[in-house]
């Protein structure tokens, strides 16, 4: 597996080209440059890592994968946009809206009234130009460059982003939306920067789609300063073919509250690091997963809930589907560090089997050094409960309407704590699709 | 026509064992036919077999509805036939809304779901998602109007089905889900069971309004005091899986003095006396 992972096109002079193309500080460069390093000091991760246990890159292979060359077209208005994608954005009422194309901002709208306010929602590059010094103390500040072979490949060849900043006491009505397209047979790599300033609020979309035979490794850096309130609703929307990698973390600082939604729907094969870091008293953090994988889809999810100082809370629930010979990794860890009193913290992953041949792993943590804490986790694992269609098939509904509407039930659970309406609807449409409705 | 709904001899299993030890008992529309029968009898049984559950294995005898053999029914083509069976312990559905659900069933037991499946057919084209439901519409001015008359909060309506449901909500909640679905035949397992008093009158006017429209009830009950509320037409008792006794209002008296004691006692005169009823 090693020697064709060497032989591709993806390579240090590709990661110059980048620079230079987009005339980069120096800064920049020296931390893409670094970046590269560290991901070919960093071996390829293996089966041994506790990590990549239950994971496999068998087929995976960077030659495979080509940097985007072409410019794509800019939109200036909605009207103007592809269809499909005026009916994503139409989906949600939104304050702002972003579309970026394999790492090019194609379109890009903000509610004036915030914009006077202050709050800039933009593609990354704008934001470098703009604000080079905000970008710079917060770019890879959470999500180190070291932190997986993936974030180090991520950082030495990110090309753009999104970029929201909220400032302080802000508080956006609407959500901010972002739609991330990838073509096919791509590498790309987005990064998604957000900054909450003290007592701001906001709520901000991203969907991930397109990417067929391609490749996403992506990094998410969430800020949320003190008292301030930030949502981040992430719906991976992938390809079935793509291979997707993200790692993602917000801090949380002290009275903030941070919410995160995953839904991972698309992707061949998905390796998702999702990490929580209460970093001062009085925080509340939520991290909220879907997911539904069908056919041979493998996805896996990694969080961490790091309790690092006194009377925070967190809560987790990842609700998952599986049909066919679908497979979900679950791997979640609590940690309360020495001296975190007065923590809660709560984690849970359910796992629905629909096929005998659909496999849910599931390894739930504690690691707990304060002993006036409470923590609980827990994991299940079943099928659809045959009571439970006997007694919907004993009104009236056929077997095939019975199991559907338990399945669609079973995620109500997540989907009920989302906090818009617009993609409330879009998860439900998409589970309906996965249960066999149209 | 009044519907019937005729028990044959019937056996049955679970696992092996044998519950029901061949029953014979007939149902019609318009009549109330009570039940009685000590604990683990196998009454619950009897409701789950005739309304098909997987788990039951029918060994010999014959369930007809309007004459004819409903054993190779799914409890879905039951159900659509015009059978219901008000569970003793209906299960919590998490995330399932009561009034989703319900506009679901109601669609598929009045033909909206198979006209919509065969207008397709018939035109090759797909319609509209929502279009093999009760439009909405009419389906809310009926559900509110029911949920009045039978003394069912509307709050019920957006709720999980069952879940987090009291005693006495899950028993109101399935007298509505039977005033929606309006069957021919209804198997009210233990509908009286667990419910303070004005429950039970809730419970028991909701099924006097129902059987006064027509319906037939077989009243499944441990106990006499639903008898109080809901007057039988006939009274059939029920021991170690099958029907031993059957006759009119009085029987319930007669049980309620005597306990299922005195039935245990008389068992073989009591079968004695029905080969002579029956032959
Ligand atoms: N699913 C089942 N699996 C095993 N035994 C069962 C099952 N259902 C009922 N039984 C047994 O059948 C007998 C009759 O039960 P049931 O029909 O619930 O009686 P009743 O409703 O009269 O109290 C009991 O001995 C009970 O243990
Ligand atoms: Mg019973």
């Amino acid at each position: 597996m090693t020697k064709t992972m060497i032989a591709t096109p993806i390579s240090v002079a590709a990661v110059k080209a980048i620079s230079d193309r987009y005339d980069e500080p120096e800064w920049l460069r020296q931390r893409r440059l670094a970046a590269w390093e560290t991901f070919e000091a960093t071996p390829w991760p293996t089966y041994k890592e506790e990590t990549w246990r239950r994971t496999r890159l068998t087929g995976f292979n960077l030659a495979d994968f080509g940097l985007p060359v072409e410019t794509p077209e800019t939109f200036s208005s909605r009207d103007a946009l592809p269809e499909h994608l005026q009916t994503e954005l139409d989906k949600v009422d939104s304050a702002g809206a972003l579309i970026l194309q394999d790492g090019a901002l194609i379109y890009g709208e903000l509610d004036a009234d915030l914009a006077r306010k202050g709050v800039r929602f933009t593609d990354l590059r704008t934001a470098l130009a703009e604000d080079e010094e905000l970008v710079r103390v917060h770019l890879g500040a959470l999500v180190a460059t070291d932190e997986n072979k993936f974030a180090s490949l991520h950082y030495a060849l990110w090309r753009n982003g999104a970029f929201l900043y909220v400032p302080r006491g802000v508080a956006a009505e609407k959500p901010f939306q972002v739609l991330v397209v990838q073509g096919p047979g791509l590498a790309n790599f987005h990064h998604s920067l957000f900054i909450g300033e003290e007592n701001s609020e906001a709520v901000v979309i991203e969907d991930f789609m397109g990417s067929q035979q391609g490749m996403s490794d992506s990094v998410a850096e969430s800020y949320v300063k003190q008292a301030a309130r930030l949502h981040y609703l992430r719906l991976q929307n992938l390809d079935e073919t793509a291979w997707n990698f993200a790692t993602q973390r917000a801090s949380v600082a002290r009275d903030g509250l941070y919410r995160q939604l995953q839904a991972s729907w698309g992707s061949k094969l998905s390796k998702v690091w999702i990490d929580l870091e209460m970093e001062e008293p009085g925080g509340h953090g939520e991290l909220l997963g879907l997911y539904f994988p069908q056919d041979h889809q493998h996805l896996d999810h990694h969080t961490n809930q790091n309790h690092k100082t006194p009377r925070c809370t967190s809560d987790l629930l990842f609700k998952g589907a599986l049909d066919d010979h679908a497979r979900s990794v679950y791997q979640g860890m609590i940690r309360v560090h020495h001296g975190a009193q007065k923590t809660d913290a709560y984690q849970k992953n359910d796992n629905l089997l629909l096929s005998d041949h659909a496999r849910a792993d599931s390894v739930p943590g504690l690691e707990i050094e304060a002993d006036d804490v409470r923590c609980t986790h827990g994991a299940t694992s079943a099928k659809v409960p045959e009571e439970y269609v006997f007694y919907l098939m004993a009104r009236g509904l056929d077997r095939k309407t019975a199991q559907r509407m338990i399945v669609q039930g079973f995620f109500e659970e997540v989907i009920n704590r989302v906090p818009v309406p617009g993609v409330r609807a879009k998860l439900e449409a998409e589970i309906a699709h996965r249960v066999g409705i149209e | 026509m009044t519907a019937t709904l005729e028990i044959k001899d019937l056996h049955a299993s679970v696992e092996e064992k044998e519950i029901l030890k061949g029953v014979n008992l007939t149902i019609r529309q318009g009549e109330v036919h009570a039940l009685m029968g000590p604990n683990g009898s196998g009454k619950s049984t009897l409701g789950y077999v005739i309304a098909g559950h997987p788990h039951y294995e029918v060994t010999s005898g014959d369930i007809l509805f309007n004459g004819e053999s409903i054993l190779d029914l799914e409890p879905d083509e039951r159900a659509k036939l015009g059978i219901f069976l008000a569970f003793q312990y209906p299960v919590a559905v998490p995330g399932v809304s009561f009034a989703n659900f319900l506009r679901a069933a109601v669609s598929s037991v009045r033909g909206y779901k198979d006209r919509a499946r065969e207008e397709m057919e018939r035109t090759g084209q797909l319609k509209e998602v929502g279009s093999e439901l009760m439009p909405m519409r009419e389906f809310r001015k009926e559900l509110f109007e029911k949920m009045d008359r039978f003394n069912v909060d509307r709050a019920f309506a957006r709720r999980y089905l069952n879940d987090g449901f009291s005693g006495g909500e899950k028993k109101r909640g399935e007298v509505l889900q039977m005033a929606m679905l309006q069957p021919k035949i209804a198997i009210l397992d233990e509908s009286d069971s667990g419910l303070d008093i004005d429950a039970l009158r809730v419970v028991s006017d909701g099924i006097n309004k129902l059987v006064a429209d027509g319906m037939g009830a077989l009243l499944i009950t441990h106990y006499q005091r639903i008898l109080d509320y809901v007057k039988p037409d006939k009274v059939s008792v029920f021991y170690d899986g099958r029907v031993v006794l059957t006759g009119g209002p009085e029987v319930a008296t007669m049980l309620e003095e005597k306990g299922y004691g005195w039935v245990e006692d008389h068992l073989a005169e009591l079968e004695e006396k029905k080969k002579l009823v029956n032959g």
